[in-house]
C-alpha cells in the first residue's frame, strides 16, 4: 500500500496535499473536516496587512453621533492590530486543540516592519509552521528590482531572527530573474517556497465603464506556470518547494510531484467540491502510486524535473517547434 | 433657543452698546495677546500657570471686538452652547459678575471651559471673523476665563437657582466633566444628586490629568464648591460595581445612574522591549504628579525622573506629559510623533508652549524597540523615520515607514500616549449592558440613554476619548434624558402605588 507521506514546511506531513489559506480554513469546523479528510498540513487563512488598514479605515469614517477627540483615534490601528492578533491566536490555538494534524500560521504583508512581532506572536500561540505571503505586484513605477527584492530578504531576515518554528514563503512569480531569487531566497533559511501566489486580477465592465474583480477562484489549466517553474528550479535550489493555483485534479498533484515538489496546496477545488476532495485526491495518487508500485513519494518525486533531456520544454516557448508548421 | 437668543439680543442694554461704536471700527482693533510666564523661568515649576489672564482693561478692549451678530454663529461651534455674545458684551459694559452668571446658565465649569477647550476647531473657529473676515477670531476662550476668575476673585461667586427638592436620587458615576454637569443640570431641576467617585480626589481628568500648570487644581476646587452649595453631594473612595453594587444603590432608592467612568485604561504599543523599567503610560506619569504631588518633595509617592526622556504621541496628554518631564528636570524632553507637526491634534496653543519651552519635536519618528542596561531599565529606543504617504479615508496623510530608517535614541525614561482606552469596569459589572467592540458603551445619542432604560452614559466611555467641553455636553444631554425618563418612570410609579392603595 503507498505511504504518501512527505515534507515540507518543515513538518512531516501524511500527504502532499495541503489544504491553503482561503476562507475556509478560519473556520473551526471546516478545519475539522479538512483534517479528517486527510490533509497533510492545514494553512490558516492569512492575516492581510491592508485588512488592518481597511478596518482602520472603517473606524475613521464610520458615521458617528458622538465624536471622540481625534486624539482618540489617532493610534487607532495599534488597537486594530491587537484585536486582530488576540482572535488569531484564538484561532491557532482552537485548531491545535481540535485536530492533529500541522496547523500553519500565514501572514500576509507588504511591508516589512512590524509584522515581525507578529510573526512572533503567532508562533508563540502554537502554530507548527508560519508561512510568510510574500507577494509584491511591482506596479510602483519607481521602486526597481533591488528595492522589490531586498523587501523579500530583509522581511525573511527580520523574522528569521525572532521566530524560533519552521518559516516557509509564498512568492509571486514576477521576478526578472526568477531562478537567481529563488535560489537566493532557498539559502537564506526558510524551510520551503512555495510557487506562486495568485493576485486577484481585475476586470472591465463595459455597461457600467467600472473596473471590477475577476472570477475569484483558479481555472484548469492555471497550474500551468507554476509547474514549469517547479520543473526549473526542483533540483537546483536548496530548500524544498510547493505549488499552487489550478491543482483541480489528483492527476495535476502526481504533476507536481514528477516535476520535484514536496507537496501542493488547493483552495479553489475545495470551495467547489468541499473538503473531501482531499481525501479523494489522496485515494486517487495512492492507487497511481500502486499502479506503478512505487511505495513512497520520493521513488518518484522529481523524476520529470529538469535534467539536460528535458530543458528544452521546460525552457523554451517551444512556439516555433510547434507551430511554425502550421497552415492555416 | 433661537427665541431666547433674540430676546437677549434685543434687551435695550445690548442695543445701546451696540451702537457706541461702529462695526467698521471694531473691525479693525488686533486681537488681545495673552500674558504668558517666560518660558525659562516656567519650565522650573510644575505648578504655575503658564497663562496669566487678562487684565480688565484688555478684556474689555477684547470685547469691543465682539460685533454681537444677529446670528451668532459662534454659539454652535460650543458643545454646551454658551450665550457668548451675552457674556462678552457683559465684559465689555463692565458688568463681569454678570457675564460669570451668562457663562454659567449652561456651562458648570467656566474657568475649566477658558483655560483647556479647543477653541481654535470649536466657538471661535465658527467667528464672524473667521468665517467671513478671514482674519483672528475673537478670543472667546481668553475672556471666558477672564470672567470666570474674576467672579471666582470676587467675594460674590454666583450660585445658580435651583428647583425645590423632589427626593428623587440620582448617582453619577465618575466626578469628571461629564458628571459634574450633568450633576448641576440635575441639581437645579430638583433631583438629589449624588456623585461617586473611585479617587480620593474630585474631578477626574481635571485633577489627575490635566497638570497645574494649564488647570490649577484650586481653580477645579472653586467650580466645585459651586456645585456643592447648589447641593451635589459628593462620595469619595467609592467605585460602583465594588464598593456597592448597582443593585445595593438601587436599594438605597437611587432610581437612575449617569456612568461617567472616563477612558482611564493606559494603551501601549505591545513593541519589543516595551515592558522594561523606566517605560510607562501617560496615565500614570500625570496621575503620579498632577493627583499625588510626585514632583514635591513632601509627598510619598515617587516619579521617574530622566535626563532624556521620550513622549510618544502628538495629542494633548503627550503634550502635557512632554512639559511635565521638562519641568522635572530633563535635559531632552522629546516629542516622538509618527506624523507631521501641522498633525498632532493637540490644541495649537499647548504645542506653541512646548516649543518655546524647549521641548523637541521628532516628527515623522515612531519607535518599533527599546533596549535596557543590565538592570533592566531602558536606556535606548529604537525609531523608525515616517514619511507622508496617500490620504487615509479621513483626510489624513498616511504614515509611511522609510525602511531601512532605523536609529537609536538614548532615553532613560519613556511615556506612552497613544491614546486611552474605556474604563472597562462598569460594563464587566452590567452584563446586560451593550458595549462596542472597543468598550465604550451604547447610547442614544440624544437622550444619551443606554440599552439598561435607568442607566444614561456620557464623555470618553461613551465616546473612546474626548475632551473636557464634549464630555460636559453629553452631561448637559444626559441630564435632559435622564429626566424626562424620570418623569415617565415617576408616573408609572406613582399610578403602581395609587394602584396599591386602592
Amino acid at each position: 500500500m503507498a505511504n504518501l507521506k512527505t515534507q515540507f514546511f518543515g513538518l512531516e506531513l501524511k500527504s502532499p496535499v495541503i489544504a491553503a489559506s482561503s476562507s475556509m480554513t478560519a473556520d473551526l469546523n471546516q478545519i475539522k473536516k479538512l483534517a479528517k479528510a486527510g490533509a497533510g498540513a492545514i494553512v490558516l487563512k492569512s492575516i492581510f496587512e491592508e485588512e488592518i488598514d481597511t478596518q482602520l479605515q472603517e473606524e475613521l469614517t464610520k458615521s458617528r453621533d458622538l465624536e471622540p477627540d481625534p486624539e482618540y483615534l489617532d493610534y487607532f490601528d495599534y488597537i486594530i492590530k491587537d484585536e486582530n492578533l488576540k482572535d488569531y491566536t484564538n484561532l491557532i490555538k482552537q485548531a491545535k486543540e481540535a485536530v492533529d494534524v500541522p496547523i500553519v500560521a500565514s501572514v500576509s504583508c507588504i511591508s516589512a516592519s512590524d509584522w515581525v512581532l507578529f510573526a512572533q506572536k503567532l508562533a508563540e500561540a502554537g502554530a507548527d509552521a508560519l508561512e510568510l505571503n510574500l507577494f509584491l505586484l511591482p506596479a510602483d513605477v519607481y521602486k526597481t528590482s533591488y528595492h522589490n527584492e531586498q523587501f523579500y530578504f530583509e522581511t525573511i531576515k527580520k523574522v528569521l531572527e525572532v521566530v524560533s518554528i519552521p518559516v516557509s514563503i509564498k512568492i509571486s512569480h514576477y521576478f526578472s530573474n526568477l531562478g537567481n531569487v529563488v535560489k537566493k531566497l532557498s539559502e537564506t533559511g526558510v524551510a520551503g517556497i512555495t510557487l506562486f501566489n495568485r493576485f486577484y486580477s481585475p476586470d472591465i465592465d463595459i455597461r457600467n465603464e467600472t473596473v471590477i474583480g475577476a472570477d475569484v477562484l483558479s481555472h484548469d489549466n492555471d497550474y500551468l506556470l507554476p509547474l514549469r517553474w517547479t520543473g526549473i528550479l526542483s533540483s537546483k535550489i536548496d530548500c524544498p518547494l510547493s505549488a499552487t493555483t489550478g491543482i483541480h485534479a489528483a492527476e495535476t498533484v502526481i504533476k507536481f510531484l514528477l516535476a520535484g515538489a514536496s507537496a501542493v496546496q488547493v483552495a479553489s477545488v475545495l470551495y467547489n467540491g468541499g473538503a473531501e476532495m482531499i481525501s479523494q485526491f489522496n485515494e486517487e495518487i495512492a492507487e497511481w502510486m500502486d499502479e506503478k508500485a512505487y511505495t513512497e513519494i520520493n521513488d518518484f518525486k522529481g523524476k520529470l524535473a529538469i535534467s539536460s533531456k528535458h530543458v528544452a520544454v521546460y525552457e523554451r516557448a517551444q512556439f516555433m517547434k510547434y507551430f511554425s508548421a502550421k497552415r492555416y | 433657543m433661537e427665541e431666547y437668543l433674540k430676546i437677549e439680543r434685543e434687551k435695550e442694554w445690548r442695543a445701546d452698546l451696540r451702537k457706541t461704536i461702529k462695526n467698521k471700527e471694531r473691525i479693525e482693533l488686533q486681537r488681545v495677546k495673552m500674558p504668558s510666564l517666560d518660558p525659562m523661568e516656567r519650565i522650573k515649576y510644575q505648578d504655575r500657570e503658564v497663562n496669566l489672564g487678562l487684565d480688565i482693561q484688555s478684556a474689555k478692549a477684547e470685547a469691543v471686538r465682539c460685533m454681537d451678530c444677529v446670528n451668532p454663529t459662534c454659539i454652535e461651534g460650543c458643545p454646551v452652547s454658551i450665550n457668548i455674545p451675552k457674556f462678552i458684551k457683559n465684559i465689555e459694559r463692565g458688568e463681569v459678575l454678570e457675564a460669570a452668571k451668562a457663562l454659567k446658565e449652561t456651562s458648570a465649569l467656566p474657568a475649566v471651559c477658558g483655560r483647556v477647550c479647543p477653541q481654535e476647531k470649536q466657538c471661535e473657529a465658527n467667528c464672524f471673523y473667521t468665517l467671513k473676515l478671514k482674519k483672528e477670531p475673537v478670543a472667546i476662550g481668553f475672556l471666558e476665563r477672564f470672567a470666570a476668575d474674576f467672579e471666582q476673585n470676587s467675594d460674590t461667586i454666583s450660585v445658580p437657582e435651583t428647583a425645590p427638592g423632589n427626593n428623587i436620587k440620582v448617582a453619577a458615576i465618575g466626578s469628571g466633566p461629564a458628571s459634574l454637569s450633568f450633576a448641576g443640570d440635575m441639581v437645579k431641576l430638583g433631583y438629589d444628586v449624588t456623585v461617586f467617585e473611585a479617587l480620593h480626589e474630585i474631578g477626574g481628568v481635571l485633577k489627575y490629568g490635566i497638570p497645574e500648570f494649564r488647570l490649577p487644581n484650586k481653580v477645579v476646587d472653586i467650580e466645585l464648591e459651586s456645585l456643592r452649595k447648589m447641593g451635589v453631594k459628593f462620595e469619595r473612595n467609592f467605585i460602583v460595581g465594588r464598593t456597592a453594587s448597582f443593585n445595593d444603590l438601587k436599594e438605597e432608592g437611587f432610581q437612575a445612574f449617569f456612568v461617567a467612568s472616563g477612558a482611564g485604561l493606559p494603551r501601549f504599543m505591545n513593541l519589543p522591549g516595551e515592558n522594561y523599567n523606566g517605560i510607562l503610560s501617560s496615565n500614570e506619569y500625570l496621575t503620579r504628579v498632577n493627583l499625588m504631588h510626585a514632583a514635591q518633595d513632601n509627598y510619598d509617592t515617587p516619579v521617574l525622573k530622566g535626563k532624556n526622556v521620550a513622549v510618544i504621541g502628538g495629542g494633548n496628554t503627550a503634550m502635557d506629559s512632554v512639559r511635565t518631564a521638562k519641568r522635572l528636570g530633563a535635559e531632552r524632553a522629546m516629542i516622538v510623533y509618527r506624523r507631521s507637526r501641522e498633525e498632532m491634534p493637540a490644541r495649537v496653543e499647548e504645542v506653541h508652549h512646548a516649543e518655546e519651552e524647549g521641548i523637541e519635536f521628532l516628527n515623522l519618528n515612531n519607535p518599533v524597540e527599546y533596549f535596557a542596561d543590565e538592570n533592566g531599565r531602558v536606556n535606548r529606543m529604537r525609531v523608525q523615520k515616517m514619511e507622508l504617504g496617500e490620504p487615509d479615508a479621513s483626510g489624513r496623510r498616511r504614515p509611511v515607514v522609510i525602511e531601512g530608517s532605523e536609529y537609536d535614541i538614548p532615553v532613560d525614561v519613556v511615556v506612552v500616549a497613544i491614546g486611552v482606552s474605556p474604563n472597562p469596569l462598569v460594563p464587566s459589572e452590567l452584563p446586560d449592558l451593550k458595549v462596542s467592540r472597543w468598550g465604550t458603551i451604547d447610547v442614544d445619542p440624544e437622550t444619551m440613554q443606554s440599552s439598561m432604560p435607568e442607566l444614561f452614559a456620557g464623555g470618553d466611555i461613551v465616546r473612546g476619548g474626548a475632551t473636557v467641553i464634549l464630555a460636559m455636553g453629553d452631561g448637559r444631554k444626559a441630564a435632559a434624558g435622564m429626566h424626562q425618563y424620570l418623569l415617565t418612570a415617576n408616573k408609572t410609579n406613582k399610578e403602581k402605588i395609587e394602584a396599591k392603595a386602592k
